[in-house]
């Protein structure tokens, strides 16, 4: 069972009650557990969570109770003072339970809207006054667990014993969380109510309309699903020597993330929308003082827009670009193993154990002063055969990018030796020499195709994918084959595996 | 665009031979019927700084471990800021973290797990196998107080995880079933109105009249336990085991409404700190349009971890708990260091790109300073004829034993305090002691002598199977 993460907290308190102060970054911490924080397995409640989320739902309903704040809108009762005791209840009647029924995502089941109104009552006669008392009840639904959690009963499958599949709402739910990162709009939970979501193919339909979303929701899911993917959310706070890179400084780092994710929603979104564009694409999306920086000639105003690479020997597609070049990278000198280890880790789903303990007792990692290219002074790992054994599995990947500094830009050398930018990744097949090869052969690599659609499993199903779940995996993999890996069809395919459709048999 | 440039470390490599040899000042020593020999201690404060220390001598001259003999140990310069507490001090050498050790998983991930468990993380979805000793010493004497215990952490959250809990940022694990892992509060301010904004006032407003904002409170939890209660009943075995948890913690906060905390010439709210240029998220994951340059926050690490410090000791004093983690950002250790004018991150000069003894050393200096400072609040603290640190344990430590290879024999711990342990000395388990590198025992010993030292009186504390643990550690 799903626990809201602090991204979808942030996003239903948007939904819900018009808050717009991301109250989920209030909240402690959550396990990484899949690489996107939302992995139902490994979510586990604190006691300092606990208590925050008491005190950030006491400041969400406070904001909602003030005047032109959610309640007040649904209804003007609210921040009015009744006359009398029924008028009170008659006020609470039109504002809570379509409040409870946001909160639940589903309708009330019987007593439930008594149990709130007994809440208030309690409230009432403790010495709130009505609107403080509201606000406690508005309080209390963010508390409760049917609100935090993403609890599912499911309906029987007609003809198919033990099978069930989530009901309506149930997946209206699923389907929101998963394309909008956030609860049901009115409109999917009226299709929930019409029966609409009862069957595969309007599942299908539903999915189709949300990934197309007019409105840019599916759009913002798919950035922070990339923000996740990619190691470009530090990006804005690594800084540099300033003496080293003069133009550079943490303004940079934060445009380049924008133009990562800008290009990542504009090649989904507005172009053709396949996986090999995000590899290989001619083009990135800058503005003027990121071009200015790049050195890309002609671009003025702050809105990002797509320019032509200058020079697509050079650049190619995302692993040229900036913010996944610099992500890796803690320091003023590059690391092969760190661009390399991110890069087979997270775009390749290679497995390759960190060294253990005993092994980094019988190391020194290289001094950077020792030699004057990254493959000189990381040549142990190639030479020394207890090395190799896992290094030879990444680090060719990141030798390819040297010819990227520390802050994303081309360098023919580095300390006055021309860089040998060649190597063979065993994934990757044939060799290749230098990051625009590196890129095209990373595009023409299946485990690329197959790794990205895994990555995608593991954040929409909140799951960390095992080996029980090759059926699904290989489903969804099948449906975005077909579709020449465009990614739209990818999330499509996410609605339509018998995980999404199907609840298990078994309660879990 | 990089290129050579002098090493500043090369200069002072040689810095070792005019290494001065601080003496034991007799002044310092406090004299034996003072002491307080409490026989049990009644409050217990683990302390984390990342990243080891340096452990080879210098031109034959220690840097980091005291020389001299058990009774009468020399500080070596790294530890030399403590001097003045030195009669409180039990340093400890040879100590081996051998849960981490086994080779099994990479050491920072491993050290953090295990330094206050003593567990090994295999690399799995499971952190800890183990309950942090914290966690059970917390269950023994911290049950009943406003908070079970207390976890803060500075800078934390830095690096390749962005701030979410994972094995190599997280040291305390529940004592219960799946020994959760619990992340520390990283936002001062938060932390001051959490522990100090309703301080009871030694006047309550009206005599025997409840509270009506904690009735309040009591309302709106009674009614969320009544919905975890309702429909944990209705799921499966798995998913009820997921509430229950989570109510777990709603009924200590409840519990907690009806523990009082007044202020007292022992207990006050700490003098407030303006911390605004300090972001307790800078580097962590925030949405795009939010996202804030990071301006000031490594340069405000100082001013913070002194009000951490500051809360920690007063929450401490005020019985506000018994139990404490105060933890110095995490074992990625990805924050620069302004106040030394060091401006890589830590890691870096571990061993990121070389090994730089002489900035670790200056880091090490700087951490010690700091333990001063917490040790010499808690002697300040009257508890009644004794200070607070009279009647405390502390616990510092560091994840890893030598930062070039990150191994983790000889990790650096030291033990402070009165209560239970004789301090003023340095106990040393290497079997060889001419060998600078001999691992020594396994630092489960000492955790079950904590333990002990707590009245909990098994004999060892490890993971069943293993043997990391045979013989506790005398601390008398």
């Amino acid at each position: 069972m799903r626990r809201l993460s602090r991204f979808e907290y942030t996003n239903t308190m948007r939904d819900l009650v018009g808050d717009t102060t991301s109250p989920g970054n209030d909240l402690a911490a959550e396990d990484l557990g899949n690489g996107f924080s939302n992995d139902a397995d490994t979510q586990t409640v604190s006691s300092l969570l606990a208590g925050q989320y008491v005190d950030v739902a006491a400041g969400i309903a406070t904001r909602a109770m003030a005047p032109g704040g959610a309640i007040s809108k649904l209804n003007a009762c609210a921040t009015s003072v009744p006359a009398n005791t029924a008028a009170e209840t008659d006020c609470f009647n039109a504002v809570i339970p379509p409040l409870a029924t946001g909160a639940y995502r589903r309708p009330l089941a019987a007593g439930e809207a008594e149990e709130l109104l007994a809440l208030f009552q309690t409230l009432r006669n403790n010495g709130s006054d009505f609107a403080s008392s509201l606000t406690g009840v508005v309080q209390a639904l963010l508390l409760t667990p049917d609100f935090l959690y993403r609890p599912e009963f499911g309906v029987p499958v007609p003809g198919q014993a033990n099978l069930l599949r989530p009901t309506g709402y149930e997946m209206a739910t699923r389907l929101s969380y998963l394309y909008f990162g956030s609860m049901p709009d009115a409109e999917l939970a009226a299709a929930a109510a019409r029966g609409e979501l009862d069957t595969a193919d309007g599942v299908l339909a539903r999915a189709t309309a949300m990934v197309n979303d007019p409105m840019g929701r599916a759009a913002t899911n798919v950035g922070f699903f990339f923000d996740n993917l990619l190691p470009i959310a530090r990006v804005g706070f690594l800084s540099r020597d300033a003496a080293t890179f003069p133009t550079y400084s943490t303004k940079i780092g934060l445009l380049m993330r924008q133009e990562t994710q800008a290009f990542v929603k504009g090649v989904i979104f507005q172009e053709n929308g396949t996986l090999d564009n995000i590899y290989t694409a001619p083009y990135t999306y800058v503005n003027d003082e990121l071009a200015a920086f790049y050195g890309i000639a002609g671009v003025t105003g702050s809105e990002f827009r797509q320019v032509p690479l200058p020079d697509t020997t050079k650049r190619l597609g995302l692993l040229t670009q900036g913010a996944v070049l610099m992500g890796p990278i803690a320091t003023n000198v590059t690391s092969p193993v760190a661009r390399g280890g991110f890069l087979t880790h997270k775009l390749l789903c290679q497995e390759i154990p960190k060294p253990s303990a005993a092994i980094l007792a019988m190391i020194k990692p290289p001094d950077p002063y020792s030699a004057p290219t990254a493959r000189e002074r990381f040549a142990l790992h190639s030479k020394d055969p207890g090395c190799a054994g896992c290094h030879q599995l990444m680090d060719p990947a990141g030798l390819a990018l040297e010819n990227f500094d520390a802050v994303g830009m081309w360098r023919d050398q580095e300390n006055g030796v021309t860089i040998d930018a060649s190597g063979t990744l065993a994934v990757l097949g044939a060799p290749f020499n230098g990051p625009v090869e590196l890129a095209q052969r990373t595009n023409a690599a299946m485990e690329s195709k197959t790794c990205f659609s895994k990555q995608w499993m593991n954040f929409a199903y909140g799951r960390t994918l095992n080996a029980a779940d090759k059926c699904t995996q290989e489903a969804v993999q099948s449906k975005f084959t077909e579709a020449g890996s465009n990614v739209k069809a990818l999330l499509t395919a996410l609605a339509q595996s018998d995980a999404f459709l199907y609840l298990n048999a078994v309660k879990e | 665009m990089s290129s050579i440039r002098l090493s500043r470390r090369a200069m002072i490599r040689g810095a070792g031979s005019i290494a001065i040899a601080l003496p034991w000042l007799e002044i310092m020593e406090t004299p034996k019927a003072v002491a307080q020999a409490a026989s049990a201690a009644k409050r217990y404060l683990q302390v984390y700084t990342p990243g080891g220390c340096q452990q080879l001598p210098i031109n034959g001259s220690q840097r980091y471990w005291p020389s001299g003999t058990e009774t009468a140990p020399v500080l070596s310069p790294i530890l030399g800021p403590l001097l003045p507490v030195a009669s409180k001090l039990l340093t400890i050498r040879g100590l081996e973290m051998k849960c981490a050790n086994s080779g099994e998983a990479p050491p920072h991930q491993t050290g953090s797990v295990g330094l206050f468990s003593g567990a090994t993380w295999d690399g799995g979805a499971t952190f800890s196998r183990l309950a942090s000793i914290d966690q059970v010493i917390a269950g023994r004497i911290s049950t009943g107080k406003k908070k079970k215990s207390l976890q803060l952490g500075i800078r934390w959250g830095t690096g390749q995880f962005n701030g979410a809990v994972s094995t190599g940022n997280t040291m305390s694990f529940e004592d219960g079933p799946g020994t959760a892992p619990i992340p520390p509060s990283i936002d001062p301010v938060a932390i001051y109105s959490d522990l100090f904004g309703t301080l009871t006032p030694s006047v309550t407003p009206t005599m025997g009249q409840p509270d009506p904002s904690i009735a309040r409170k009591k309302s709106i939890l009674d009614f969320t336990d009544k919905k975890f209660v309702s429909l944990g009943a209705k799921l499966g075995p798995s998913d009820k085991a997921k509430l229950d948890q989570h109510l777990e913690k709603i009924r200590e906060i409840e519990k907690s409404l009806d523990v009082m905390v007044t202020a007292s010439a022992t207990c006050h709210a700490p003098t407030k700190v303006d911390t605004s240029k300090y972001d307790p998220t800078a580097g962590l994951y925030a949405e795009m349009d939010n996202a804030a340059l990071d301006n000031g926050t490594d340069g405000m690490i100082p001013t913070v971890g002194k009000y951490m410090t500051d809360m920690m000791v007063m929450a401490l004093a005020c019985d506000i708990t018994a139990v404490g983690h105060l933890q110095w950002s995490d074992s990625e250790c990805q924050h620069s260091l302004p106040y030394l004018n060091l401006l890589q991150h830590h890691h870096y000069y571990q061993h990121e790109n070389g090994y730089a003894p002489a900035e670790i050393e200056q880091i090490g200096m700087w951490y010690s300073q700091q333990h001063l400072y917490l040790l010499q609040q808690m002697m300040s603290v009257d508890m009644g004829g004794h200070s607070l640190l009279d009647e405390s344990l502390v616990f510092f430590g560091s994840e890893i034993g030598w930062p070039e290879s990150h191994s983790q024999d000889n990790i650096p711990i030291m033990l402070a305090g009165g209560a239970g342990i004789r301090t003023g000395r340095h106990l040393d388990f290497r079997k060889n002691k001419a060998n600078d590198s001999d691992p020594g025992i396994p630092h489960n010993n000492l955790l079950v002598s904590i333990l002990n030292l707590f009245g909990d009186a098994r004999t060892s504390y490890q993971e069943p199977g293993k043997s990391l643990c045979n013989d506790p550690i005398s601390l008398t």
